[in-house]
């Protein structure tokens, strides 16, 4: 009794847990409309089709003004919209990939 | 004076198994609440064990994500390599020069796909996977 009597003032600790699981919801908007891009007619001229190609292009046109790219510029040109293309399409793809990581587990299930 | 001591006797007793009663009272009570508290404790780690799969579930998931990013993400690099492929392993100016109307076609060809291509890629309606890029530069002149 007095080795134990302490205990009797100290009773045994309530354990209280509380369990709360926040999970943020990201709404996830809706995509850009996409690009709708003009045609573009494009000439290639050469000594070989030259006169051709003038009476042609005025027949066509009603002037004979054209800008004119060299062959190694229309290159980098068809190289800067391949940068271009690569960048949308990655971004695209990250896009993808954090819609796909916030969205519920159950509907990222279905669209595996 | 023997009666008075007798009495003294009887209450200490008294008091003793009284202390006694209620010491025994408290160590019942106590044992309840241990009780009650192991069951909390049960389920604080079946929850924490819970939370431990749902993490891992979501390190799992997250990995698996990262994997196809990586790969969807070196696919669109596919395009700009096989433009480069195909700019070096033609002349463009001699063909040029030498068969302007052909090379003006597949030039416009070229074109038209990279339109239509990029059209489609922007398209929210499209499926979210990247479009095939397998005829992106199939023309060996290609924009």
């Amino acid at each position: 009794m007095l080795t134990t009597g302490c205990s009797l003032l100290r009773p045994e600790p309530q354990i209280v847990t509380v369990t709360n699981t926040v999970k943020t919801t990201v709404p996830i908007v809706a995509h850009p409309k996409k690009v709708q891009l003009n045609d573009v007619k494009i000439y290639v001229v050469s000594k070989e089709n030259y006169e051709e190609f003038v009476k042609e292009y005025e027949a066509k046109n009603g002037a004979d003004a054209y800008i004119a790219i060299s062959v190694k510029d229309y290159e980098n040109l068809s190289l800067n919209f391949a940068e271009l293309r690569r960048y949308i399409e990655q971004q695209k793809q990250i896009i993808v990939y954090y819609e796909n990581a916030v969205k519920p587990e159950e509907e990222s299930k279905e669209t595996k | 004076m023997f009666s008075s001591i007798r009495i003294a006797l009887i209450l200490v007793l008294l008091a003793g198994a009284g202390g006694a009663v209620l010491y025994v009272k408290k160590l019942q009570s106590d044992l309840e609440t241990a009780r009650a508290n192991v069951a909390k404790m049960e389920v604080a780690v079946q929850t924490s064990e819970n939370s431990l799969k749902l993490v891992q579930a979501e390190t799992l998931k997250l990995a698996e994500l990262n994997k196809n990013l990586s790969a969807d993400l070196q696919k669109a690099e596919q395009y700009g390599d096989e433009l480069r492929a195909t700019l070096q392993k033609h002349n463009l100016t001699h063909l040029a020069n030498k068969k302007p109307g052909l090379i003006e076609k597949r030039m416009q060809n070229a074109t038209n796909k990279l339109w239509d291509d990029l059209e489609s890629i922007t398209d929210p309606n499209a499926n979210n996977g990247m479009q095939s890029t397998e005829t992106g530069t199939a023309d060996s002149n290609s924009n």
